[in-house]
């Protein structure tokens, strides 16, 4: 079954399409990488797909069952403003979550909780950091014992051991649990680690949705002469060109001509390429 | 979910105690001091009985100067707790959930929207209500002491007198609450909530205020000429009074100035006892057979309480629902 499919998905605030058109299906047990570029649509997409917000357009599903205004029993959502009751102790936040939920289990909070050094329990939720509310804000979901995880930018304010220690916890839910991950990042070179699906939007489309290794498998890297570009055969994505050399991303080219290096990209300059085309888009669009 | 809602909101509910007991020990002492002062002033028997039939006025008028404040300053008491209910425990109840973001953590948990509302809502709203019922009956049993000394000889239906008795404070608490929820719902600011909140409820309490007494039937009381009605002096609402005619119909206002015009200058002599007494008798002859007034016995103020209950009870139904409704599709 798919753990999350969304059809025709549109989602419009006065007169911006924030989401539009937006169709893709995950298969349950997939560790997705969101990914766009700024105001791409991905929080709004993960807002929807918990029932926070209402398409304008379009259905998603979860477990096959359609988000009507309120959350999936199986769904755990990590806001990216992480929204918590600053006036509460760790520990109250916890009993609070707990009062609020059929299925919940403190123990799993707690187990996460102590697996990230630095967080104590009976601190006040304002008193902590940045990262320390985000690593109690992962937990409350983790809590929730969902098998679909929607994470809206869980990195973005860890350092880098506190990255290390959350992947690691998401690796373990995920090999423990089977669950489903949704994450939006920036952060592409922590996203390869962890991540095998790649969904990537912008301008609230959908550009890129696949296994991440598949895609790459697709695209190509062609470093040549600046002058050869006419040689070379398949779906330019973008290039980079300086007065002696081009550097272009391909997808489904043929083989190199002579003079020409060809080499398969990693996930970072795979995504780079499209967020520079979607600008170049962009950019052309508006000098019209 | 009651100890959620109970945590979120315990520094509000530590206040309230903390009002609740303040009120009682100030109320306590400052009616068992005005008791000392009753009796030291030999003023026991003027508390039952009328102000002209006391014993000794000059104690009473004294009595009168010194406790008028204090005993104003907790019939304002009453009629200020509802506002205050509305401005700071229904403003910012869902406006502070809202402008902090804090909602999105509720609604991504289990439980239903519509569950998480009523929660808080009655978390909120049931121990204001006690303190307020509770401070109600205590000023109620302060006034009371005072008896004809007090504010209460001015009758059931002064402004100040009505505000602050039987269900209708209740009433206004409900509205001044539910209004302040709503537009904390609508405008999610908290600051907006409570001020705006304030005004609307300060405008609607009294541009309603005469309204609920359209709503309850009256009693038509009829007299002769010769004699004012008791009703003016004995505490009722008067809503319309003026002369009937022979047939028994009202006589208009104009009509009756030029009748009573015409009466006074009849007999030569005007101010002595004579001339009152043409005077009296002249008005039934002009045409003046009765006098009459349609009014609201003060043993009857229970049913304009209920209507005015009503009238504000069903105003915070419907704000409360619009609140739910507001909340629900909240994106």
């Amino acid at each position: 079954m798919n753990s999350l499919t969304a059809t025709a998905v549109g989602k419009r605030y006065r007169a911006r399409w924030a989401v539009r058109d937006c169709g893709f299906a995950i298969p349950e047990g997939k560790v997705v990488a969101l990914v766009g570029p700024n105001g791409a649509g991905k929080s709004t997409l993960l807002r929807m797909a918990a029932g926070l917000s209402r398409p304008t357009t379009g259905e998603l599903k979860v477990f096959g069952t359609p988000v009507q205004g309120r959350i999936h029993p199986d769904v755990a959502f990590l806001a990216q403003e992480r929204p918590l009751y600053h006036d509460l102790t760790v520990r109250e936040l916890v009993r609070l979550c707990a009062a609020m939920n059929d299925r919940w289990s403190t123990e799993r909070v707690r187990e996460v909780l102590g697996l990230q050094a630095g967080v104590d329990h009976n601190a006040k939720v304002g008193s902590l950091s940045g990262g320390g509310r985000t690593q109690v804000a992962i937990a409350l979901a983790l809590g929730r014992l969902p098998r679909l995880l929607l994470l809206d930018e869980p990195l973005a304010d860890l350092d880098p051991l506190a990255r290390d220690e959350t992947l690691r916890i998401i690796m373990t839910e995920v090999a423990d649990r089977g669950t489903t991950v949704v994450m939006s990042s920036h952060l592409l070179s922590d996203l390869h680690e962890v991540c095998d699906h790649i969904l990537l939007i912008d301008e609230g489309r959908v550009q890129v949705d696949g296994d991440i290794q598949e895609v790459l498998a697709r695209h190509r890297i062609l470093v040549g002469p600046a002058a050869g570009e006419s040689t070379v055969e398949g779906t330019l994505i973008s290039a980079t060109r300086t007065e002696r050399q081009s550097t272009l991303l391909l997808r489904e080219a043929e083989p190199a001509p002579r003079g020409w290096a060809s080499t398969e990209p990693d996930l970072e300059s795979l995504v780079m390429g499209y967020l520079r085309a979607s600008r170049e888009r962009r950019n052309s669009a508006q000098h019209k | 979910m009651i100890w959620a809602s109970w945590r979120q909101q315990r520094l509000q509910l530590i206040t309230l105690l903390g009002l609740l007991v303040v009120g009682v020990g100030a109320i306590a002492l400052l009616r068992s001091s005005m008791l000392d002062s009753i009796t030291s002033s030999q003023l026991t028997a003027c508390v039952t009985q009328p102000l002209q039939d006391c014993a000794v006025p000059e104690a009473a008028k004294a009595f009168q100067e010194e406790w008028s404040n204090p005993l104003d300053m907790a019939r304002l008491l009453i009629i200020c707790v509802p506002a205050l209910i509305g401005v700071f425990i229904g403003a910012p109840l869902f406006a502070r959930e809202l402008e902090q973001g804090t909602y999105v953590l509720a609604f991504t948990q289990s439980v239903s929207r519509t569950r998480w509302m009523l929660s808080k809502l009655v978390i909120a709203l049931v121990p204001a209500l006690v303190v307020l019922i509770a401070l109600q009956y205590l000023v109620t049993w302060w006034l009371s002491a005072a008896g004809t000394l007090g504010p209460l000889k001015n009758g059931a239906f002064t402004a100040l007198n009505f505000g602050i008795a039987h269900a209708s404070p209740v009433g206004y608490a409900l509205f001044a609450f539910a209004l302040g929820t709503f537009l904390g719902v609508v405008s999610r600011r908290t600051l907006v909530a409570m001020t705006a909140g304030l005004g609307a409820f300060v405008v609607v309490r009294f541009a309603l205020s005469g309204l609920v007494n359209s709503l309850v039937p009256t009693q038509r009381v009829e007299g002769t000429p010769d004699r004012q009605l008791t009703v003016h002096e004995d505490g009722s609402l008067v809503l319309a009074d003026g002369y009937l005619d022979t047939a028994g119909q009202p006589v208009p206002e104009d009509e009756v100035n030029a009748l009573i015009q015409a009466c006074k200058t009849t007999p030569a002599g005007a101010g002595t006892p004579e001339s009152q007494q043409e005077f009296l008798a002249c008005l039934p002859k002009s045409g003046l057979a009765k006098q009459y007034a349609d009014v609201i016995g003060e043993s009857q103020a229970w049913q304009v309480h209920l209507a005015d209950v009503a009238i504000f009870g069903g105003l915070a139904v419907l704000l409360l629902a619009g609140t739910a409704w507001v909340l629900r599709r909240q994106n």
